[in-house]
């Protein structure tokens, strides 16, 4: 019987204060400040939110805040610091779902909140914690020499720079694009020798000859560029390798839009963990998965499960697939063999980056990386970033070059 | 496009929820146990006329919570399934061809020509969900679902944000059709690619995480009613245990549902080794994946709480 009693139960948590119109703009100002996107739209975006919904508790408040001001899963640990930080004095310690370590919640200014890692621009994007450069301020400066230090690092392989040279790189990476030949989409465009009909404008012209269409208007699909699906070996001798070609294509135009796998002796799928952190963090999320890389490279394998859990389902067809690894096999090349055949049948390109080419005249003779050559477009190093050309060019050339196609009579 | 008129079991004039509260017993009412979060995102979508983005992994509810919100609100649902290639005229509105063909006969056989004014008109016109969305008469607004807009490409995306900016459609043969009633836009994505800021920042946004078991629990009770109390909350504790295993494919609600049903319907009185064994298949939808859990003891993961 007595209904909003119960209704306040329901809605849960502790009371709120009469000013609150004053505190949510506060709110919506840290959480700016915090780095969250959070413009004049959303903060008035909220405040009808608060009106709508008339919170009385500190939860309902914060659910309120969370559909208007918020709009990706990894905001959410920053605006949680923020909401206890702003009505700090107002959480119960259960309904506070932030990070366990946030600073202390009473009275606390909004401004001890850290600055995004990536916000500082330049290399921050590629740390795990934020460092020097992105503990200071929060708008990208330009640091001095920085051209001169990437040139002169662009001569050294991946595997000789150190965690911080290699972030160092990430300026000159954003300058390269990532292009993959197109393919035809579905959507179409008028086109006089093309396959389907223009049913729309077909019968326009057909009312001048009383509904007997004599010209077809023709359809041609439209050109998109193909998906880039990426395959790399994270074993420990490619793992500084890993680390720059996974941070080129984190940094490069267009190389967001690839699928990305990593293996060494099982697969990891890392898109959606790439939409959310930083290479960096993604790469030790990966290797922490796959501890087991001292046990050597399932190449083969890793293919096969590949192939049947993604490529074959789609992702493979009419891709261009960039293989990153030595191709040092603890498996049976015969197997790498036929899942290279399996995945060129689906495969628009294969590319396969392998640092081991970087020593001229390299050939493989034996093993993995033999097994796998034939089925191969373009075999490339991409062992330093004077190299990455290359490897563009490779994924970029409209035209398949297999030597196991091109042999066989 | 599924038009699902209003159902005999939302309340009559269910579009009037007064609050948060009675939205979320609302949902409850039609089997949809909201959490306070999502009820109010709901809400707030309802109320301030705001599309609202869903996101979360598969199986977590996304789609459901938008058919739920229909059937509460005891309005017409209006579906669009996206996919890569989907194009306006299978999201908006097509001609019909064949009856402008048969017009234009119909015409000639009595010596009169057909111009623009008469073979484009609203006769002529098939809705897709999103005109009907726009043209939806009322009294209530319809609910309009966009589910799985990140398979849509850019394009499309781009298309949609204009058209829900201005909850308008220009037929350029008709003009510009404006909404009478908006409809209540939900758009889920599982977050196979990121969308683009602009819509992103034109919605609300809430994302679904996977329930704790308790809730889960209460999910399947709701969808297996006949199964045992003590066969759900097996199951929710066990579905979380193997989501706690570096999985392909973690099982969601949609797996801990139709375990339930197998085990149910096979008339397990026990939930042990065998009977998992027989029913795996529901849960894990990979031979990896049930590799993995035998090798991490099959008897551990469904023991008790
Ligand atoms: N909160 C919930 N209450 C009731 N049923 C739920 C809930 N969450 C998920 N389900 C059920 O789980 C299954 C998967 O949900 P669905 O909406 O298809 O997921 P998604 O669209 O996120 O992939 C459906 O059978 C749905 O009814
Ligand atoms: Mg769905």
């Amino acid at each position: 019987m007595p209904e909003p009693a119960s209704r306040r139960s329901r809605e849960g948590g502790s009371r709120l204060p009469g000013d609150l119109p004053a505190l949510v703009a506060r709110f919506a100002a840290a959480c700016h400040d915090a780095g969250l996107p959070v413009g004049p739209d959303r903060a008035e975006r909220l405040a009808r939110a608060v009106v709508t919904v008339a919170p009385r508790t500190t939860q309902r408040l914060r659910h309120c805040a969370l559909a208007t001001l918020v709009s990706d899963p990894a905001q959410i640990p920053v605006f949680d610091q923020v909401f206890a930080a702003v009505f700090g004095g107002l959480v119960d310690a259960a309904e506070s779902r932030g990070d366990p370590n946030a600073p202390p919640l009473a009275g606390a200014p909004p401004a001890t909140v850290a600055p995004r890692a990536g916000e500082a621009g330049g290399a921050g994007v590629l740390q795990a914690e934020p460092g020097p450069a992105a503990a200071g301020a929060g708008t990208a400066v330009p640091v001095p020499g920085v051209a001169s230090a990437a040139e002169r690092l662009a001569g050294r392989d991946f595997d000789e720079l150190s965690a911080e040279e290699l972030l160092a790189l990430a300026a000159a990476m954003r300058r390269f694009r990532v292009a993959t030949p197109p393919r035809r989409s579905r959507r179409t465009r008028t086109a006089p020798h093309g396959r389907r009909t223009d049913l729309r404008s077909t019968l326009r012209t057909a009312r001048r000859t009383a509904g007997d269409p004599v010209e077809m208007i023709r359809l041609a699909p439209r050109r998109r560029p193909r998906r880039l699906v990426v395959l790399c070996d994270i074993s420990g001798s490619m793992e500084p390798h890993a680390r720059a070609l996974l941070q080129l294509l984190y940094c490069a135009g267009g190389g967001a839009g690839a699928e990305v796998f990593t293996f060494a002796t099982r697969l990891t799928r890392l898109t959606p963990a790439l939409a959310h952190g930083t290479p960096a963090d993604v790469l030790h999320r990966a290797t922490r998965l796959a501890p087991d890389w001292s046990g050597g490279t399932r190449i083969g394998e890793a293919l096969k499960r590949f192939l049947d859990s993604y490529g074959a389902r789609g992702m493979a067809r009419g891709a261009v697939v960039l293989i990153i690894s030595d191709g040092w096999e603890t498996g049976d090349p015969a197997l790498l063999g036929e899942q290279m055949a399996r995945l060129s049948r689906l495969a628009h390109r294969i590319v396969w980056a392998n640092p081991r080419t970087r020593q001229p005249g390299y050939r493989p003779l034996v093993g993995g990386m033999a097994a796998a050559w034939p089925h191969c477009d373009a075999v490339v190093s991409a062992h330093r970033l004077a190299a990455i050309d290359d490897l563009l060019a490779a994924l970029a050339d409209p035209v398949p070059q297999r030597t196991a196609r091109t042999t066989v009579r | 496009m599924t038009a699902v008129p209003p159902g005999g079991t939302g309340p009559p004039g269910g579009s009037d929820v007064p609050d948060v509260d009675a939205l979320r017993a609302a949902l409850d009412g039609v089997g949809y146990l909201a959490d306070d979060a999502l009820a109010t995102a709901l809400f707030l979508a309802l109320r301030m006329g705001q599309p609202l983005l869903l996101e979360g992994e598969p199986g977590v509810g996304k789609t459901r919570a938008a058919t739920a919100l229909a059937e509460a609100l005891g309005t017409t649902l209006l579906r669009l399934q996206c996919y890569e290639g989907l194009t306006a005229g299978e999201a908006l509105y097509e001609w019909n061809y064949p009856r402008q063909l048969l017009s234009i006969r119909l015409a000639e056989s009595r010596g009169v020509e057909l111009g623009d004014a008469d073979l484009f008109t609203e006769d002529y016109l098939l809705a897709r969900p999103l005109l009907a969305a726009i043209t939806h008469p009322g009294p209530g607004p319809a609910v309009l679902l966009i589910d799985e807009i990140d398979r849509a490409d850019d394009e499309f995306e781009a298309f949609l944000f204009e058209m829900l900016a201005e909850s308008a459609v220009t037929i350029p043969e008709l003009g510009t059709r404006r909404a009478v009633v908006p409809p209540v836009a939900v758009l889920t994505s599982n977050r196979t690619r990121d969308l683009h800021d602009a819509l992103k920042r034109r919605c609300l946004y809430h994302w679904i995480g996977y329930p704790d078991p308790r809730r889960v629990e209460e999910i399947i009770r709701r969808r297996v009613p006949g199964a045992a109390d003590w066969l759900a909350a097996r199951v929710a504790d066990a579905v979380q245990r193997f989501r706690g295993l570096d999985l392909l494919k973690p099982p969601g609600v949609a797996e801990a549902i139709s375990w339930t049903t197998a085990l149910h319907v096979l008339g397990v009185t026990e939930l042990d080794v065998p009977a998992a064994e027989r029913t795996l298949g529901a849960v894990l939808k990979y031979a990896e994946d049930s590799d993995a859990a035998r090798a991490a003891g099959l008897a551990t993961l469904i023991s008790r709480a």
